[in-house]
């Protein structure tokens, strides 16, 4: 043993093993000897994908990020499979099962915590197990049992918690073949988290082949005499399964520092230091601890944590405090996009709440907004707005008063052809056309002004077109839709001088030319609508005779034309 | 390009049969002839007074004055007093001489240049990933064959249009484009895809990519296997850059990350490349070391149409970087610090070894520490608008006043030169010749077609001249530019950058020639003999580490420098325009580029305008901890809604570098340019015209009193 200090971690998940290479990163190895001790048999993985372990997204090692060499490789003395069962504060000294003793200057508590199972007749056998088939999932070691016993001959399994982790688990069964069953004892899914209108949309984005829900029910037994052959639910009811997976919630694990004499709540309790309150060199992070009355699941602040909490003791700051996290996230629910922050429900008058429901597509937008900043949100089935109201939430930001722009965030997407797909004859001059050269649609109207009438000509004029040449095509368009026509003043008559007769002229031959095209949205006037409603705001025509007159050469036109020509002025300025 | 007609009247025009951008022209390059003839060029040297005046002077004047400057501060205060400050723009030739004349006439570890700020995060990145730093290891029309391009923080539809031809093509060709930018610049406006990432975030954007890429099996395992070292350690890393986790991070939609991976991942051939936007960052390299990952797991390096390429901004920002000008590098791309490189190079230059100085202050760490103890008291500043590109530049402003002796050469009277105790009037580009390396490692030649204007010379012509008045006129002594470029080929012989089997006649013959291309006496056994083509695509058979594979880094995504919170709530983020270029010293005086652009635009996004009570068009103060600036507000919905853009092409108050962190990168020294955190506010009319919005318009050789006038800005 070297002259450094002992430090002992126990609990190699989320928490424990992130504190470890935060402690690694900020030099934590000058002033410890670092030892973690981890009841699962392997190292550190990412629990958060066991799903899609479950589900065969992932394969299982992949989702490793600290595997047991890279322990070694870091001078850290790693203790897997071993569970502590003993803390002597007194003696600073840790019990490990089998004999192990770990002596510590400062412990790390980072248990986590455990499924919640509750009590059902024919569950546990009397060795102490499960009964064959039913399963708790929390661990990789949980997650490869499920998988076998599925790949074994299971064809219909139930969930009994339809919580996120019971939806998780209900997708992964289905992407391995088998009909699922999710039980809740709640009346909507994910009642943590929703509320009942969006709990109930989300039930019906997920309702498929192969899934049912079964709502507001309490399972009182699992049938079977060596292994499952189904639940019986209080309301007497029953259903044939041979799979069944306990997904109720999670318990933190405190048994080891309630023996240990520590304070306890619900948790293991922190100050902001994450000591705990009644022994100074004893710390808790992660699932097991409890923070000014929270207790968080999420990994984002039990990193926060363990970041702080190696600061403290790696001494980069000894002041370092954790002063708690704003809970938000992002889900994903069997293929449902999902975000929740904060509060679900409005708590007092206060509080604003701004919903946006379609129930066709199962979208519900809803945030809860309390003195311009969002206080909570849940945003279901549409992915492009979460990032946004998830940064509001997080960083409180002050909202716009338009909440909408909140809930409603335009597409940034270039779209590829959308530079193309755009009618330049909406655009306004300003808009750039050639984006190599600087050249405006008013550039090359003004170049068509002075006697540039192809697309060669324009593009020597004002060098659009001269540099990647991929606007040559919007170019044309630009000629196309105004078809020489200088911009005239409003109103008609026109004070544009030689040029613009000269425009008119060549235009009229261009109409010679197309009037009998196909596509002509006017009669005597060559030009498809979308052409046409170019031609008349380049040109500012507001009156059926100022088109006709510019357009047609001055033609009579039917009655019927003129209507069309009226209601199509009318969408283009307004009444 | 061509040139024809006279300085007063250039005709230019695009060249078809040049290969790199086959005649395309952007309006800096049909422009580019009216600064020759420009009625504020200089065309004498300028020595300041006893009165504090910059005066018109000769030029064995305005020499003499440098060459005593640098005596007596080298013999006060020891050789490192004295620097150098060089510029990507400058020929390769005068980077080499401009680094040689450091080392052997000046004997000074201090030079380092504007392109540090500029391409060191990708050229440290590729050295370590790939064994080598050449920007595209590709021919550009490689593009075009790409079935899908990752671009991440690079808008060439305005900095370098020419290109946008080559992935114009390759749209035709069914292929897809990815833009990953804050912005929706006119480069994303083309994409199939934008990625608009929260300034700051890419490392986790590409490690979520990297993870989705794992999961979905699309990863290349026989190549990791062949190929590369250090693939679990990425694997391990990605387990925790989940798409949800990389959503809250990044700012962008899980489902746009999938898809990304996806037309990634399933694409027969895909390249992957980088622009400033994920480099000018305080990890830069390692921002640029996660996108490389991404194309080593998917096998691209080394295949057709594929692989990894940054997009590399200024005119010889390759050639710029090889030949000594940097800080730590001495010619053909060698470790400053390697005794095999230091022995050749000693070698060729004729000098004693221990004579060659060791590595010198990176370019802001320099600048940083003009005037202080132990910092540098005498500086010659060639090809660079220093007070205007430089981070922090309020502060580097008052940096540049602490010297004992500045000397600037230049074209005009940038920002700069304002503050210099002279100024050089230095040939342009059409007046020079020499050659340039561009982004795809290509050497191609500069041609003198004008003479310069009388009493205007050559930087080559400067540095022998003072080298000789100096002392060490013997090693700098050259008969024309080609005698240059032989002995810079001799000195890279055998380094990365070869260039010791390029000639001109061999430039001319070829339209060009890729490095590396060793001299017949320095290749390896098996090719002896036979003329090396050059090697316009790298990587084929190995990677030039010393195992032959390439190497995976893990890449830890971690905040930038500074965060938005409640004083500075915005990210402010800074890049370029189309009709401006780098600190606009010659594009703020090209009366047509003015007009595209005639001020610069702060762009916010309407919500955010609203909040802060800005309208479209209004002047506004933007201020960081550093400084304020002044811009006119465009409003647009293409900028992110906890996002500014400034363009730093202004100086004076306009200038967005008043406001960049010098937060540097560990590895490269390159600072955050595209990160800080700001707060804007509107301003008045009056208040405007109190600082002087306009008097920073320079030319006015007194300029140096404007200069001090803007800086009692109220942040000052």
């Amino acid at each position: 043993m070297s002259d450094k200090q002992q430090l002992v971690v126990i609990g190699n998940g989320m928490a424990g093993a992130r504190f470890v290479e935060e402690m690694i990163a900020l030099g934590g190895r000058d002033t410890y000897d670092i030892t973690v001790v981890g009841d699962e048999d392997c190292g550190n993985y990412n629990r958060i994908l066991l799903s899609g372990v479950l589900s065969g997204a992932h394969r299982a090692e992949d989702i490793f990020i600290n595997p047991a060499e890279w322990y070694a490789a870091n001078g850290v003395a790693l203790h897997t499979g071993v569970r502590v069962i003993g803390i002597d504060r007194k003696g600073k000294m840790a019990y490990g099962a089998g004999g192990l003793l770990l002596p510590y200057d400062k412990l790390v508590i980072a248990t986590g915590s455990s499924p919640f199972v509750p009590t059902m007749d024919g569950l546990v056998t009397d060795e102490g197990g499960y009964k064959k088939g039913a399963f708790v999932f929390r661990t990789l070691h949980d997650c490869r049992e499920i998988i076998d016993y599925a790949a074994g001959g299971a064809q219909r399994a139930a969930v009994i918690g339809g919580g996120l982790l019971g939806l998780e688990a209900a997708r992964g069964l289905l992407n391995r073949g088998l009909e699922v069953d999710v039980i809740h004892l709640m009346g909507w899914l994910m009642d943590q988290q929703l509320d009942p209108q969006s709990g109930d949309l989300l039930q019906r984005s997920l309702e498929g082949p192969g899934v049912r829900f079964h709502l507001e029910k309490l399972t009182t037994a699992i049938t079977g005499d060596d292994c499952v052959t189904g639940l019986q639910f209080q309301d007497g009811s029953a259903l044939d399964c041979d799979l069944v997976i306990i997904a109720a919630g999670i318990r933190p694990n405190v048994d080891l520092a309630r023996m240990a004499g520590l304070h306890i709540r619900r948790g293991i309790l922190v100050n902001d230091s994450l000591a705990c309150r009644n022994d100074q060199n004893i710390y808790a992070i992660g699932e097991c601890a409890e923070h000014r009355s929270r207790i968080y699941g999420l990994v984002a602040p039990i990193w926060e944590q363990s970041r702080v909490l190696a600061e403290r003791l790696a001494g980069q700051n000894a002041e370092a405090a954790y002063t708690g996290s704003r809970v938000a996230t992002k889900l994903k629910v069997m293929d449902v996009e999902l975000a929740v922050a904060g509060e679900k429900d409005p708590l007092d008058d206060g509080d604003e709440v701004v919903t946006y429901v379609e129930p066709n597509r199962q979208v519900y937008k809803k945030i809860i907004v309390h003195g311009g900043k969002v206080k909570g949100a849940i945003l279901l089935g549409d992915g492009e707005a979460a990032p946004r109201v998830l940064q509001a939430f997080d960083r409180e930001e002050t909202l716009p008063d338009n909440r909408a722009e909140l809930l409603f965030p335009l597409g940034s997407d270039g779209g590829g052809a959308a530079v193309n797909a755009v009618n330049v004859a909406d655009l306004p001059a300003a808009a750039r056309i050639c984006d190599c050269n600087g050249v405006t649609k008013g550039g090359i109207m003004a170049a068509m002004d002075a006697g540039s009438r192809s697309l060669a000509a324009v593009c020597a004029a004002t060098r659009a077109g001269s540099g990647c040449g991929s606007c040559k095509g919007q170019v044309q368009a630009v000629l196309d839709s105004i078809s020489g026509g200088p911009a005239e003043p409003e109103g008609s008559g026109g004070s544009g001088g030689g040029a613009n007769g000269c425009s008119n002229s060549n235009f009229n031959s261009n109409v010679n030319a197309r009037d009998d095209a196909a596509g002509s949205y006017i009669p005597g006037i060559a030009l498809t609508r979308p052409e046409l409603v170019g031609a008349i705001k380049a040109m500012q025509l507001r009156t059926a005779p100022a088109v006709l007159s510019a357009l047609s050469g001055n033609r009579h036109s039917d009655p019927g034309s003129a209507r069309r020509l009226d209601a199509l002025l009318r969408s283009v300025w307004g009444d | 390009m061509t040139l024809a007609g006279t300085p007063e009247a250039p005709e230019i025009d695009g060249d078809a049969a040049f290969p790199v951008n086959n005649g395309a022209l952007c309006i800096k390059g049909w422009t580019a002839g009216a600064t020759l003839a420009h009625p504020e060029r200089l065309t004498t040297p300028l020595v300041r007074g006893a009165d504090g005046i910059l005066r018109p002077a000769g030029w064995d004047d305005a020499l003499e004055r440098i060459a005593a400057a640098f005596r007596e501060t080298r013999a006060a205060y020891g050789p490192d007093a004295v620097g150098v400050f060089g510029g990507g723009s400058l020929t390769n030739e005068k980077s080499y001489l401009l680094g040689k004349f450091a080392r052997v006439a000046l004997q000074t570890a201090n030079i380092d240049y504007n392109g540090r700020f500029c391409m060191s995060s990708a050229a440290a990145a590729g050295i370590r990933a790939l064994g080598i730093d050449r920007g595209l290891p590709f021919p550009l029309a490689d593009i075009a064959g790409a079935e899908v391009i990752l671009l991440t923080g690079g808008n060439p539809a305005e900095t370098m249009p020419p290109l946008m031809q080559y992935f114009a093509k390759q749209r035709a060709n069914g292929g897809k484009l990815i833009v990953a930018d804050p912005r929706l610049t006119a480069t994303a406006e083309r994409a199939d895809l934008h990625l608009r990432l929260r300034p700051g975030s890419d490392a986790a954007l590409a490690n979520g990519l990297m993870h989705i890429l794992i999961r979905d099996g699309l990863i290349d395992a026989d190549y990791i296997a062949e190929r590369t070292t250090g693939f679990d350690a990425v694997r391990n890393l990605a387990a925790t850059y989940w798409p949800e986790r990389v959503e809250r991070i990044t700012g962008v939609p899980e489902i746009r990350l999938l898809r990304a991976a996806r037309m990634l991942g399933s694409a027969q051939s895909a390249m992957v490349l980088t622009g400033r936007g994920a480099e000018q960052q305080s990890q830069g390299v390692a921002n640029v070391m996660s996108f490389i990952n991404i194309a080593l797991a998917l096998g691209l390096i080394g295949r057709p149409n594929s692989g990894y390429g940054c997009l590399t901004g200024q005119g010889n920002g390759q050639g710029g970087r090889e030949h000594g000008q940097k800080a730590d590098q001495l010619p053909g791309y060698r470790l400053i610090t390697d005794p095999a490189a230091r022995r050749h190079i000693a070698g060729v230059w004729g000098i004693d070894e221990v004579a060659l100085p060791g590595p010198g202050r990176s370019a802001y760490e320099m600048l940083d520490t003009l005037g202080e103890d132990g910092g540098v008291r005498a500086l010659l500043v060639m090809g660079s608008n220093v007070v205007v590109s430089a981070p922090n530049s309020v502060h580097i402003a008052k940096r540049m006043r602490a010297l004992d002796f500045l000397a600037v050469s230049d074209f005009f009277v940038s920002e700069t030169a304002a503050d210099a105790d002279v100024v050089l009037p230095a040939a342009q580009w059409a007046e020079e010749s020499g050659t340039m390396t561009n982004l795809e490692g290509r050497v191609i030649r500069r041609r003198r077609v004008f003479a310069p204007p009388p009493g205007v010379r050559d930087d080559i012509a400067v540095i022998c001249e003072l080298a000789q008045r100096l002392g060490k006129g013997e090693y700098f002594r050259y008969g024309d530019t080609a005698a240059i470029f032989d002995e810079l080929g001799r000195a890279s012989a055998g380094g990365p950058a070869d260039y010791s089997g390029i000639s001109y006649a061999k430039i001319d013959a070829n339209a060009g020639v890729f490095w590396p291309c060793p001299g017949v006496e320095h290749q390896s056994a098996w090719d002896r003999g036979a003329e090396h083509p050059g090697t316009p695509r790298m990587f084929a058979d190995g990677f030039p580490t010393a195992d032959g594979r390439a190497r995976f880094h893990p890449v830890h995504h971690s905040a930038p420098a500074e965060e938005p919170d409640a004083a500075y709530p915005l990210y402010l983020t800074t890049g370029r325009n189309l009709a401006q270029y780098q600190s606009g010293t010659q594009t703020r005086r090209i009366v047509e580029l003015r007009d595209i652009a005639p001020a610069p635009l702060a762009e916010l996004h309407p919500v955010t305008a609203q909040r802060y009570g800005v309208a479209d068009g209004a002047l506004i103060a933007v201020s960081t901890r550093r400084g304020t600036a002044h811009f006119t507000a465009k409003l647009t919905r293409s900028v992110r809604e906890d996002t500014v853009f400034a363009p730093f092409h202004w100086g004076g108050i306009q200038a967005a570098n008043r406001l960049t962190n010098p937060a540097l990168d560990p590895t490269s020294r390159m600072p955050e340019f595209k990160v800080a955190a700001a707060r804007i506010e509107t301003i008045d009319a009056v208040e405007t015209d109190a600082v002087g919005i306009e008097s920073v318009e320079i030319g006015a050789v007194e300029a140096s009193k404007t200069i001090d006038a803007v800086d009692a800005a109220p942040d000052d």
